[in-house]
Protein backbone atom coordinates (compact mmCIF):
# COMPACT_ATOMS: atom_id res chain seq x y z
CA UNK A 1 0.00 0.00 0.00
CA UNK A 2 1.93 3.06 -1.18
CA UNK A 3 2.13 6.05 1.11
CA UNK A 4 3.69 9.46 0.52
CA UNK A 5 5.42 9.52 3.88
CA UNK A 6 9.12 10.43 3.78
CA UNK A 7 11.15 7.30 4.30
CA UNK A 8 11.92 3.82 3.04
CA UNK A 9 9.60 0.85 2.79
CA UNK A 10 10.84 -2.58 1.81
CA UNK A 11 8.47 -5.51 1.28
CA UNK A 12 9.43 -9.10 0.59
CA UNK A 13 12.87 -8.14 -0.78
CA UNK A 14 14.70 -11.07 -2.33
CA UNK A 15 18.22 -10.98 -3.81
CA UNK A 16 20.08 -13.93 -5.27
CA UNK A 17 23.38 -14.40 -7.02
CA UNK A 18 23.41 -16.96 -9.85
CA UNK A 19 20.46 -18.73 -8.30
CA UNK A 20 21.88 -18.74 -4.76
CA UNK A 21 19.57 -16.73 -2.49
CA UNK A 22 21.24 -14.07 -0.33
CA UNK A 23 18.14 -12.21 0.87
CA UNK A 24 14.90 -14.18 1.19
CA UNK A 25 11.97 -11.89 1.80
CA UNK A 26 13.01 -8.97 3.98
CA UNK A 27 10.38 -6.47 5.17
CA UNK A 28 11.41 -3.26 6.87
CA UNK A 29 10.48 0.38 7.14
CA UNK A 30 12.56 3.41 8.07
CA UNK A 31 10.76 6.67 8.77
CA UNK A 32 12.09 10.22 8.76
CA UNK A 33 14.18 10.94 11.84
CA UNK A 34 14.46 7.25 12.65
CA UNK A 35 17.53 4.99 12.75
CA UNK A 36 17.11 1.30 12.01
CA UNK A 37 19.94 -1.18 12.52
CA UNK A 38 20.55 -4.38 10.57
CA UNK A 39 22.96 -6.82 12.19
CA UNK A 40 23.90 -10.43 11.70
CA UNK A 41 26.82 -12.74 11.00
CA UNK A 42 28.92 -12.63 7.83
CA UNK A 43 26.97 -13.77 4.80
CA UNK A 44 23.60 -13.06 6.43
CA UNK A 45 22.57 -10.82 3.50
CA UNK A 46 23.02 -7.39 5.10
CA UNK A 47 25.02 -5.75 2.30
CA UNK A 48 22.90 -7.50 -0.33
CA UNK A 49 19.82 -5.93 1.26
CA UNK A 50 21.32 -2.47 0.81
CA UNK A 51 22.44 -3.20 -2.76
CA UNK A 52 18.96 -4.57 -3.51
CA UNK A 53 17.37 -1.36 -2.20
CA UNK A 54 19.71 0.71 -4.39
CA UNK A 55 18.92 -1.35 -7.50
CA UNK A 56 22.58 -2.32 -7.81
CA UNK A 57 21.77 -6.03 -7.98
CA UNK A 58 18.91 -8.04 -9.43
CA UNK A 59 16.07 -8.27 -6.91
CA UNK A 60 12.38 -9.01 -6.49
CA UNK A 61 9.95 -7.50 -4.02
CA UNK A 62 8.94 -3.90 -3.51
CA UNK A 63 11.15 -0.96 -2.54
CA UNK A 64 9.43 2.37 -2.04
CA UNK A 65 11.40 5.56 -1.49
CA UNK A 66 9.30 8.44 -0.23
CA UNK A 67 6.26 6.45 -1.36
CA UNK A 68 7.53 5.85 -4.90
CA UNK A 69 8.13 2.31 -6.14
CA UNK A 70 11.64 2.20 -7.62
CA UNK A 71 11.23 -1.18 -9.34
CA UNK A 72 13.46 -1.51 -12.39
CA UNK A 73 15.34 1.76 -11.85
CA UNK A 74 19.15 1.69 -12.16
CA UNK A 75 21.14 2.91 -9.11
CA UNK A 76 21.76 6.39 -10.56
CA UNK A 77 17.99 6.95 -10.82
CA UNK A 78 17.24 5.42 -7.44
CA UNK A 79 19.64 7.97 -5.93
CA UNK A 80 17.55 10.79 -7.41
CA UNK A 81 14.50 9.58 -5.52
CA UNK A 82 16.22 10.73 -2.31
CA UNK A 83 18.37 7.87 -1.04
CA UNK A 84 22.15 7.69 -0.63
CA UNK A 85 24.41 4.75 0.15
CA UNK A 86 27.67 4.92 2.06
CA UNK A 87 29.24 1.68 0.78
CA UNK A 88 31.24 -0.86 2.74
CA UNK A 89 34.94 -0.04 2.50
CA UNK A 90 34.07 3.64 1.96
CA UNK A 91 34.87 3.64 -1.78
CA UNK A 92 35.94 7.23 -1.88
CA UNK A 93 37.75 8.32 -5.06
CA UNK A 94 41.25 8.18 -3.69
CA UNK A 95 43.01 9.93 -6.61
CA UNK A 96 40.69 12.95 -6.38
CA UNK A 97 40.80 15.71 -3.79
CA UNK A 98 38.47 15.80 -0.81
CA UNK A 99 36.68 18.77 -2.38
CA UNK A 100 36.18 16.97 -5.70
CA UNK A 101 34.81 13.92 -3.86
CA UNK A 102 32.28 16.21 -2.20
CA UNK A 103 31.42 17.85 -5.54
CA UNK A 104 30.72 14.40 -6.97
CA UNK A 105 28.18 13.89 -4.19
CA UNK A 106 26.21 16.77 -5.72
CA UNK A 107 25.52 14.71 -8.86
CA UNK A 108 22.72 12.83 -7.09
CA UNK A 109 21.15 15.99 -5.68
CA UNK A 110 17.55 16.56 -6.71
CA UNK A 111 17.53 20.33 -6.27
CA UNK A 112 20.29 22.52 -7.64
CA UNK A 113 19.91 25.20 -4.96
CA UNK A 114 21.45 25.32 -1.49
CA UNK A 115 24.86 24.04 -2.59
CA UNK A 116 26.98 26.50 -0.54
CA UNK A 117 24.84 25.61 2.47
CA UNK A 118 25.44 21.90 1.79
CA UNK A 119 29.20 22.44 1.90
CA UNK A 120 28.85 24.51 5.08
CA UNK A 121 26.78 21.77 6.74
CA UNK A 122 29.22 18.95 6.00
CA UNK A 123 32.17 21.10 7.05
CA UNK A 124 30.39 21.83 10.34
CA UNK A 125 29.70 18.14 10.82
CA UNK A 126 33.23 17.08 9.84
CA UNK A 127 35.62 20.07 10.33
CA UNK A 128 38.63 17.98 9.31
CA UNK A 129 37.28 17.80 5.75
CA UNK A 130 37.30 21.58 5.43
CA UNK A 131 40.89 21.66 6.64
CA UNK A 132 41.95 18.91 4.20
CA UNK A 133 39.69 19.85 1.27
CA UNK A 134 42.61 20.25 -1.14
CA UNK A 135 44.27 16.99 -0.09
CA UNK A 136 44.09 13.82 -2.15
CA UNK A 137 41.37 11.65 -0.56
CA UNK A 138 43.57 8.56 -0.59
CA UNK A 139 45.96 10.28 1.82
CA UNK A 140 43.33 10.59 4.56
CA UNK A 141 43.24 8.20 7.51
CA UNK A 142 40.56 5.48 7.60
CA UNK A 143 38.36 7.49 9.95
CA UNK A 144 38.70 10.62 7.84
CA UNK A 145 37.86 8.64 4.70
CA UNK A 146 34.71 7.35 6.40
CA UNK A 147 33.77 10.91 7.29
CA UNK A 148 34.32 11.86 3.66
CA UNK A 149 32.15 8.96 2.44
CA UNK A 150 29.31 10.06 4.73
CA UNK A 151 29.79 13.73 3.80
CA UNK A 152 29.74 12.84 0.09
CA UNK A 153 26.41 11.10 0.53
CA UNK A 154 25.00 14.07 2.46
CA UNK A 155 25.91 16.46 -0.39
CA UNK A 156 23.04 14.88 -2.35
CA UNK A 157 20.67 15.99 0.45
CA UNK A 158 19.03 12.57 0.68
CA UNK A 159 15.95 11.86 2.78
CA UNK A 160 17.24 8.36 3.47
CA UNK A 161 20.84 7.38 4.12
CA UNK A 162 22.03 3.76 4.01
CA UNK A 163 25.34 2.89 5.66
CA UNK A 164 27.21 -0.36 5.14
CA UNK A 165 29.61 -1.13 8.00
CA UNK A 166 30.60 2.49 8.75
CA UNK A 167 32.77 1.41 11.70
CA UNK A 168 34.75 -1.22 9.78
CA UNK A 169 38.47 -0.90 10.46
CA UNK A 170 38.16 2.32 12.47
CA UNK A 171 39.69 3.21 15.83
CA UNK A 172 37.27 3.62 18.78
CA UNK A 173 37.66 7.42 18.61
CA UNK A 174 36.90 7.45 14.90
CA UNK A 175 33.84 5.24 15.48
CA UNK A 176 32.57 7.72 18.10
CA UNK A 177 33.02 10.61 15.65
CA UNK A 178 31.11 8.75 12.94
CA UNK A 179 28.19 7.79 15.21
CA UNK A 180 27.97 11.27 16.72
CA UNK A 181 27.63 12.63 13.17
CA UNK A 182 24.99 10.02 12.35
CA UNK A 183 23.04 11.10 15.40
CA UNK A 184 23.07 14.69 14.10
CA UNK A 185 21.90 13.43 10.71
CA UNK A 186 19.06 11.45 12.29
CA UNK A 187 18.00 14.41 14.41
CA UNK A 188 17.97 16.56 11.27
CA UNK A 189 15.06 14.40 10.13
CA UNK A 190 16.76 11.94 7.81
CA UNK A 191 15.91 8.24 7.82
CA UNK A 192 19.01 6.15 8.63
CA UNK A 193 19.44 2.44 7.85
CA UNK A 194 22.71 1.12 9.21
CA UNK A 195 24.27 -2.26 8.58
CA UNK A 196 26.89 -3.18 11.15
CA UNK A 197 28.96 -5.95 12.69
CA UNK A 198 29.27 -4.10 16.01
CA UNK A 199 26.01 -5.36 17.48
CA UNK A 200 26.05 -3.59 20.84
CA UNK A 201 26.87 -0.24 19.32
CA UNK A 202 24.20 -0.54 16.64
CA UNK A 203 21.45 -1.73 18.98
CA UNK A 204 22.15 1.10 21.41
CA UNK A 205 22.20 3.68 18.62
CA UNK A 206 19.17 2.54 16.61
CA UNK A 207 15.50 2.97 17.42
CA UNK A 208 15.02 -0.61 16.31
CA UNK A 209 17.47 -3.29 15.16
CA UNK A 210 16.71 -6.29 12.98
CA UNK A 211 18.82 -9.41 13.15
CA UNK A 212 19.37 -11.00 9.76
CA UNK A 213 20.18 -14.70 9.44
CA UNK A 214 20.52 -16.53 6.17
CA UNK A 215 18.68 -13.78 4.31
CA UNK A 216 15.75 -13.62 6.75
CA UNK A 217 14.93 -11.29 9.66
CA UNK A 218 14.84 -13.55 12.68
CA UNK A 219 14.73 -11.13 15.60
CA UNK A 220 13.83 -7.52 16.38
CA UNK A 221 15.69 -5.73 19.16
CA UNK A 222 15.33 -2.40 20.96
CA UNK A 223 17.99 -0.13 22.49
CA UNK A 224 17.47 -1.76 25.91
CA UNK A 225 18.76 -5.07 24.50
CA UNK A 226 22.22 -3.60 23.78
CA UNK A 227 23.84 -5.03 26.91
CA UNK A 228 21.81 -8.20 27.13
CA UNK A 229 24.34 -10.94 26.47
CA UNK A 230 21.69 -13.65 26.13
CA UNK A 231 19.83 -11.72 23.47
CA UNK A 232 23.03 -10.98 21.55
CA UNK A 233 24.10 -14.64 21.72
CA UNK A 234 20.66 -15.64 20.46
CA UNK A 235 20.92 -13.05 17.68
CA UNK A 236 24.22 -14.38 16.34
CA UNK A 237 24.18 -18.08 17.16
CA UNK A 238 20.44 -18.84 17.04
CA UNK B 1 74.48 17.07 -33.24
CA UNK B 2 72.00 18.66 -35.66
CA UNK B 3 70.89 15.24 -36.78
CA UNK B 4 70.36 14.19 -33.18
CA UNK B 5 68.17 17.24 -32.44
CA UNK B 6 66.16 16.63 -35.61
CA UNK B 7 65.56 13.01 -34.69
CA UNK B 8 64.75 14.01 -31.10
CA UNK B 9 62.04 16.44 -32.25
CA UNK B 10 60.67 13.80 -34.65
CA UNK B 11 60.67 11.24 -31.84
CA UNK B 12 58.82 13.58 -29.48
CA UNK B 13 56.31 14.21 -32.24
CA UNK B 14 55.94 10.46 -32.90
CA UNK B 15 55.57 9.84 -29.19
CA UNK B 16 52.99 12.60 -28.85
CA UNK B 17 50.78 11.18 -31.55
CA UNK B 18 50.94 7.60 -30.26
CA UNK B 19 50.38 8.99 -26.76
CA UNK B 20 47.14 10.57 -27.96
CA UNK B 21 46.10 7.33 -29.68
CA UNK B 22 46.82 5.34 -26.51
CA UNK B 23 44.93 7.90 -24.44
CA UNK B 24 41.92 7.55 -26.73
CA UNK B 25 41.94 3.81 -25.99
CA UNK B 26 42.58 4.34 -22.26
CA UNK B 27 39.62 6.74 -21.92
CA UNK B 28 37.14 4.07 -22.97
CA UNK B 29 38.97 1.23 -21.21
CA UNK B 30 38.88 3.13 -17.92
CA UNK B 31 35.10 3.26 -17.96
CA UNK B 32 33.89 0.00 -19.52
CA UNK B 33 37.03 -2.16 -19.63
CA UNK B 34 37.00 -2.24 -23.41
CA UNK B 35 40.37 -2.16 -25.17
CA UNK B 36 38.82 -1.05 -28.44
CA UNK B 37 40.79 -2.49 -31.34
CA UNK B 38 38.26 -0.88 -33.72
CA UNK B 39 39.65 2.51 -32.68
CA UNK B 40 41.86 2.04 -35.76
CA UNK B 41 38.80 2.15 -38.01
CA UNK B 42 37.67 5.41 -36.39
CA UNK B 43 41.09 6.84 -37.30
CA UNK B 44 40.67 5.46 -40.83
CA UNK B 45 37.19 7.01 -41.20
CA UNK B 46 38.50 10.41 -40.11
CA UNK B 47 41.46 10.05 -42.49
CA UNK B 48 39.19 9.17 -45.46
CA UNK B 49 37.09 12.24 -44.61
CA UNK B 50 40.19 14.42 -44.77
CA UNK B 51 41.26 12.89 -48.10
CA UNK B 52 37.84 13.27 -49.75
CA UNK B 53 36.99 16.74 -48.45
CA UNK B 54 40.37 18.48 -48.33
CA UNK B 55 39.65 20.38 -51.54
CA UNK B 56 36.74 22.09 -49.76
CA UNK B 57 39.24 23.82 -47.45
CA UNK B 58 40.86 22.80 -44.19
CA UNK B 59 38.26 24.74 -42.17
CA UNK B 60 35.56 22.39 -43.49
CA UNK B 61 37.60 19.21 -43.82
CA UNK B 62 39.10 19.12 -40.32
CA UNK B 63 35.84 19.80 -38.41
CA UNK B 64 34.07 17.28 -40.65
CA UNK B 65 36.67 14.61 -39.86
CA UNK B 66 36.14 15.28 -36.13
CA UNK B 67 32.37 14.94 -36.56
CA UNK B 68 32.79 11.66 -38.48
CA UNK B 69 35.17 10.23 -35.85
CA UNK B 70 32.92 11.17 -32.93
CA UNK B 71 29.80 9.92 -34.74
CA UNK B 72 31.40 6.56 -35.61
CA UNK B 73 32.73 6.18 -32.08
CA UNK B 74 29.27 6.82 -30.59
CA UNK B 75 27.66 4.56 -33.20
CA UNK B 76 29.96 1.69 -32.14
CA UNK B 77 28.95 2.24 -28.53
CA UNK B 78 25.20 2.40 -29.18
CA UNK B 79 24.97 -0.41 -31.71
CA UNK B 80 27.52 -2.89 -30.37
CA UNK B 81 29.12 -2.26 -27.00
CA UNK B 82 26.06 -0.95 -25.13
CA UNK B 83 24.49 -4.37 -25.75
CA UNK B 84 27.44 -6.11 -24.10
CA UNK B 85 27.49 -4.40 -20.70
CA UNK B 86 27.81 -7.63 -18.74
CA UNK B 87 30.45 -9.13 -21.05
CA UNK B 88 33.99 -9.79 -19.80
CA UNK B 89 36.88 -7.61 -21.04
CA UNK B 90 38.10 -10.56 -23.15
CA UNK B 91 34.71 -10.85 -24.89
CA UNK B 92 34.63 -7.11 -25.49
CA UNK B 93 38.12 -7.23 -27.00
CA UNK B 94 37.12 -10.05 -29.36
CA UNK B 95 33.99 -8.12 -30.35
CA UNK B 96 36.14 -5.09 -31.13
CA UNK B 97 38.40 -7.27 -33.32
CA UNK B 98 35.30 -8.43 -35.20
CA UNK B 99 34.09 -4.87 -35.60
CA UNK B 100 37.52 -3.80 -36.82
CA UNK B 101 37.61 -6.48 -39.55
CA UNK B 102 34.02 -5.75 -40.54
CA UNK B 103 34.69 -2.03 -40.95
CA UNK B 104 37.86 -2.70 -42.96
CA UNK B 105 35.81 -4.78 -45.39
CA UNK B 106 33.18 -2.03 -45.54
CA UNK B 107 35.92 0.50 -46.40
CA UNK B 108 37.18 -1.89 -49.11
CA UNK B 109 33.70 -2.07 -50.61
CA UNK B 110 33.20 1.69 -50.48
CA UNK B 111 36.65 2.95 -51.47
CA UNK B 112 38.34 -0.16 -52.99
CA UNK B 113 41.60 -1.63 -51.81
CA UNK B 114 43.62 1.06 -53.55
CA UNK B 115 44.95 3.84 -51.37
CA UNK B 116 43.25 7.21 -51.80
CA UNK B 117 45.49 10.25 -51.96
CA UNK B 118 45.18 14.00 -51.48
CA UNK B 119 47.64 16.74 -50.52
CA UNK B 120 46.30 17.02 -46.99
CA UNK B 121 48.22 19.70 -45.05
CA UNK B 122 50.96 19.84 -47.70
CA UNK B 123 52.08 23.19 -46.29
CA UNK B 124 53.23 21.31 -43.19
CA UNK B 125 55.59 19.11 -45.22
CA UNK B 126 58.29 21.78 -45.36
CA UNK B 127 61.16 22.17 -42.92
CA UNK B 128 61.95 25.24 -40.88
CA UNK B 129 65.33 26.46 -39.70
CA UNK B 130 65.66 26.78 -35.93
CA UNK B 131 69.14 27.93 -34.87
CA UNK B 132 70.73 26.14 -37.79
CA UNK B 133 68.79 22.94 -37.23
CA UNK B 134 66.25 21.86 -39.87
CA UNK B 135 63.05 20.77 -38.19
CA UNK B 136 59.96 19.45 -39.92
CA UNK B 137 57.01 21.80 -39.57
CA UNK B 138 54.69 18.79 -39.10
CA UNK B 139 56.68 17.63 -36.06
CA UNK B 140 56.30 21.06 -34.45
CA UNK B 141 52.58 21.22 -35.27
CA UNK B 142 52.08 17.69 -33.93
CA UNK B 143 53.75 18.55 -30.63
CA UNK B 144 51.69 21.76 -30.29
CA UNK B 145 48.47 19.94 -31.25
CA UNK B 146 49.09 17.08 -28.81
CA UNK B 147 50.09 19.50 -26.04
CA UNK B 148 46.98 21.63 -26.57
CA UNK B 149 44.67 18.62 -26.63
CA UNK B 150 46.24 17.23 -23.47
CA UNK B 151 45.98 20.58 -21.73
CA UNK B 152 42.33 20.93 -22.77
CA UNK B 153 41.51 17.39 -21.72
CA UNK B 154 43.26 17.83 -18.38
CA UNK B 155 41.33 21.06 -17.73
CA UNK B 156 38.07 19.38 -18.72
CA UNK B 157 38.68 16.36 -16.48
CA UNK B 158 39.82 18.42 -13.50
CA UNK B 159 37.54 21.44 -13.63
CA UNK B 160 34.19 20.42 -15.12
CA UNK B 161 31.50 18.39 -13.40
CA UNK B 162 31.30 15.99 -16.36
CA UNK B 163 35.07 15.56 -16.32
CA UNK B 164 35.01 14.70 -12.63
CA UNK B 165 32.20 12.24 -13.27
CA UNK B 166 34.27 10.61 -16.00
CA UNK B 167 37.27 10.34 -13.67
CA UNK B 168 35.08 8.85 -10.95
CA UNK B 169 33.55 6.31 -13.34
CA UNK B 170 37.01 5.35 -14.59
CA UNK B 171 38.22 4.84 -11.01
CA UNK B 172 35.22 2.91 -9.65
CA UNK B 173 32.29 2.44 -12.02
CA UNK B 174 29.96 0.75 -9.53
CA UNK B 175 30.43 3.40 -6.84
CA UNK B 176 30.05 6.15 -9.43
CA UNK B 177 26.60 4.80 -10.32
CA UNK B 178 25.72 4.46 -6.63
CA UNK B 179 26.29 8.18 -6.09
CA UNK B 180 24.08 9.09 -9.04
CA UNK B 181 26.47 9.31 -11.99
CA UNK B 182 24.66 8.26 -15.15
CA UNK B 183 26.38 5.24 -16.70
CA UNK B 184 25.18 5.95 -20.24
CA UNK B 185 26.26 9.60 -20.04
CA UNK B 186 29.85 8.93 -18.94
CA UNK B 187 30.26 6.03 -21.33
CA UNK B 188 28.97 8.18 -24.20
CA UNK B 189 31.30 10.97 -23.13
CA UNK B 190 34.32 8.67 -23.07
CA UNK B 191 33.54 7.41 -26.60
CA UNK B 192 33.03 11.00 -27.86
CA UNK B 193 36.32 12.24 -26.40
CA UNK B 194 38.08 9.19 -27.74
CA UNK B 195 36.66 10.07 -31.19
CA UNK B 196 38.08 13.60 -30.97
CA UNK B 197 41.53 12.21 -30.13
CA UNK B 198 41.24 9.70 -32.98
CA UNK B 199 40.52 12.57 -35.39
CA UNK B 200 43.69 14.37 -34.23
CA UNK B 201 45.73 11.21 -34.77
CA UNK B 202 44.13 10.79 -38.20
CA UNK B 203 45.03 14.36 -39.20
CA UNK B 204 48.72 14.03 -38.33
CA UNK B 205 49.02 10.55 -39.85
CA UNK B 206 47.26 11.62 -43.06
CA UNK B 207 49.53 14.66 -43.45
CA UNK B 208 52.53 12.34 -42.93
CA UNK B 209 51.51 9.78 -45.55
CA UNK B 210 49.07 11.63 -47.81
CA UNK B 211 47.50 8.27 -48.62
CA UNK B 212 44.76 6.28 -46.90
CA UNK B 213 43.72 2.65 -47.36
CA UNK B 214 41.16 0.41 -45.62
CA UNK B 215 43.62 -0.71 -42.93
CA UNK B 216 45.21 2.72 -42.40
CA UNK B 217 44.50 2.86 -38.66
CA UNK B 218 45.49 -0.73 -37.82
CA UNK B 219 49.27 -0.30 -37.30
CA UNK B 220 48.66 2.89 -35.31
CA UNK B 221 46.20 1.20 -33.00
CA UNK B 222 48.40 -1.88 -32.50
CA UNK B 223 51.30 0.30 -31.32
CA UNK B 224 48.94 2.49 -29.26
CA UNK B 225 47.40 -0.58 -27.57
CA UNK B 226 50.87 -1.89 -26.81
CA UNK B 227 51.82 1.50 -25.40
CA UNK B 228 48.67 1.72 -23.29
CA UNK B 229 49.34 -1.74 -21.87
CA UNK B 230 52.97 -1.12 -20.96
CA UNK B 231 52.16 2.27 -19.43
CA UNK B 232 49.21 0.86 -17.51
CA UNK B 233 45.91 1.01 -19.39
CA UNK B 234 44.07 1.29 -16.04
CA UNK B 235 45.28 4.86 -15.66
CA UNK B 236 44.96 7.67 -18.21
CA UNK B 237 48.43 8.98 -17.40
CA UNK B 238 49.78 5.43 -17.76
CA UNK B 239 48.20 4.94 -21.19
CA UNK B 240 49.48 8.33 -22.34
CA UNK B 241 53.02 7.74 -21.07
CA UNK B 242 53.15 4.22 -22.52
CA UNK B 243 51.94 5.41 -25.92
CA UNK B 244 54.48 8.22 -25.89
CA UNK B 245 57.26 5.84 -24.97
CA UNK B 246 56.47 3.41 -27.79
CA UNK B 247 56.15 6.22 -30.34
CA UNK B 248 59.37 7.82 -29.14
CA UNK B 249 61.31 4.54 -29.18
CA UNK B 250 59.98 3.56 -32.62
CA UNK B 251 60.99 6.90 -34.10
CA UNK B 252 64.44 6.90 -32.46
CA UNK B 253 65.13 3.34 -33.60
CA UNK B 254 64.12 4.28 -37.16
CA UNK B 255 66.58 7.19 -37.07
CA UNK B 256 69.54 5.52 -35.42
CA UNK B 257 69.50 1.84 -36.23
CA UNK B 258 71.77 0.84 -39.12
CA UNK B 259 69.85 0.26 -42.37
CA UNK B 260 70.12 -3.55 -42.10
CA UNK B 261 68.53 -3.51 -38.66
CA UNK B 262 66.00 -0.69 -39.03
CA UNK B 263 63.69 -2.91 -41.07
CA UNK B 264 63.19 -4.86 -37.86
CA UNK B 265 62.62 -1.84 -35.63
CA UNK B 266 59.14 -3.05 -34.58
CA UNK B 267 60.74 -6.30 -33.39
CA UNK B 268 63.01 -4.28 -31.08
CA UNK B 269 60.05 -2.25 -29.82
CA UNK B 270 58.03 -5.39 -29.07
CA UNK B 271 61.09 -6.97 -27.44
CA UNK B 272 61.19 -3.96 -25.13
CA UNK B 273 57.49 -4.41 -24.46
CA UNK B 274 57.99 -8.06 -23.47
CA UNK B 275 60.76 -7.03 -21.08
CA UNK B 276 58.57 -4.36 -19.48
CA UNK B 277 55.64 -6.73 -19.06
CA UNK B 278 57.87 -9.42 -17.56
CA UNK B 279 58.97 -7.07 -14.79
CA UNK B 280 55.93 -4.76 -14.53
CA UNK B 281 52.91 -6.82 -15.67
CA UNK B 282 50.43 -4.13 -14.63
CA UNK B 283 52.30 -1.43 -16.51
CA UNK B 284 55.05 1.02 -15.74
CA UNK B 285 52.90 3.52 -13.85
CA UNK B 286 50.59 1.14 -11.96
CA UNK B 287 51.55 -0.01 -8.49
CA UNK B 288 50.86 -3.67 -7.69
CA UNK B 289 49.18 -6.06 -10.09
CA UNK B 290 46.06 -4.03 -10.82
CA UNK B 291 42.50 -5.17 -10.36
CA UNK B 292 40.21 -6.61 -13.00
CA UNK B 293 36.75 -5.09 -13.25
CA UNK B 294 34.01 -7.55 -12.23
Amino acid sequence: MPTHEIGLQVENLCVSYQGVPAVRGVDLEVKAGEAIGLIGPNGAGKSSTLLGIMGATARTGTVRINGIDVAGLPPEKVVRQGVALVPEGRHIFSELSVLNNLKLGLVGRREKTGIPEAFAEVFTLFPILEEFQGRKAGLLSGGQQQQLAIARSLMANPDIILLDEPSLGLSPTAVDTVFEALDVVRKAGKAVLIVEQRAEFTIAFSDKTFVLHDGLITLTLGPSDANNVDVLTEAYFG
Amino acid sequence: MNQFIQSLVDAISGGAILGLAALSIGLVFGVIRLANFAQGEIITAAAYTLIFTWQLGWFISIPLSIVVAVALSLLMEFTVFSRMRTATPATLLIASFGLSFLLQRVYEMLFTNTVQTAPVGSALAQSIDVGGVRIQMLSVVTIILAGSLLYGLTLFLAKSSLGLQLQAAAADFQTARLIGISASRVIGLSFALSGVLAAAVAFVSTVQTGAVGPSFGVPIVILALVGAVIGGIDKLSGALAGGFLVGFATSMLASWLPQDFSNFRDAYVFGLVILVLLFRPSGLLIRGRGVART
